[in-house]
């Protein structure tokens, strides 16, 4: 089968701009999420490396880290995480059960309770992010 | 594109969904725990021997590291695949990303066993 070599994003939008459907966007949109979640595990990894330095060290690194700001993040690290976890499980369910057929109702019932989820994190974590910790 | 896809990627595929259901349930329970707590207090190392105190959660950890890097570096080899790398530059680039997995997952295992348990 011949492939016509594309560039870095050209690769992704020309699926997207060929075939401008929900499965060519979830599919964008899970390797996206995807990449960000690699970097996030990289820098995940280093921040924890801190604790060689023992308690003290690590402490201070975490509090570092735990600012109005960072939290704030967080919430957009839920989203990103959200997103992969629902689109994936709707992936791993077409798979299996011969789903996929169905595979854009799947994908709307996957965006239900990914804004479910969005409301009640962006409710419950937006206070807390500008209050200060106990 | 030489259309061989080789029993590697069948492979491949089973587990990245394998170990993606897996990280479902550990992911969510993982970001309740540690990225929104109910208690709103700043993370400390104490509190992480705390909980590692429990062999539940040693366990959890245990396969959670492995998995959650298999299914990165997997996933990120699935990205660059769809680029279509040479034979060899694939092999190669599949070769670092296993080693950087596996260091990753043995360090996991060192921060998770000695630092993070001991609380010293």
């Amino acid at each position: 089968m011949y492939q016509p070599k594309l560039g870095f994003f050209k690769m992704y939008t020309s699926e997207v701009g060929l075939n401008p459907n929900v499965g060519s966007w979830s599919w964008l949109l899970h390797r996206i999420t995807g990449l960000i979640l690699v970097l996030y595990i990289l820098m995940h990894f280093f921040a924890l490396s801190s604790s060689v330095g023992g308690p003290s060290t690590f402490n201070a690194w975490l509090a570092n880290l735990q600012t109005t700001l960072t939290h704030i993040l967080e919430i957009g690290l839920a989203a990103v995480v959200a997103f992969h976890l629902l689109n994936g499980l709707r992936i791993t369910v077409a798979d299996f059960f011969f789903l996929t057929k169905p595979h854009k109702a799947l994908f709307w019932i996957a965006m239900v309770i990914f804004a479910i989820l969005m409301v009640i994190t962006l409710v419950v974590f937006l206070g807390r992010a500008f209050s200060p910790h106990h | 594109m030489n259309g061989k896809a080789g029993k590697g990627s069948a492979y491949g595929w089973l587990l990245q969904r394998i170990t993606g259901i897996f990280l479902a349930f550990f992911l969510i329970l993982h970001f309740q725990v540690l990225h929104f707590p109910k208690e709103w207090k700043l993370i400390e190392l104490a509190d992480v021997s705390q909980r590692l105190g429990h062999t539940g959660w040693v366990i959890f950890y245990f396969i959670f590291v492995p998995a959650g890097l298999f299914h990165a570096f997997n996933g990120l080899w699935q990205v660059i695949n769809d680029y279509r790398p040479k034979a060899g530059t694939g092999r190669a680039v599949k070769t670092v990303l296993w080693i950087v997995g596996i260091v990753m997952s043995v360090w996991g295992y060192y921060l998770l066993f000695g630092p993070f348990r001991q609380g010293v």
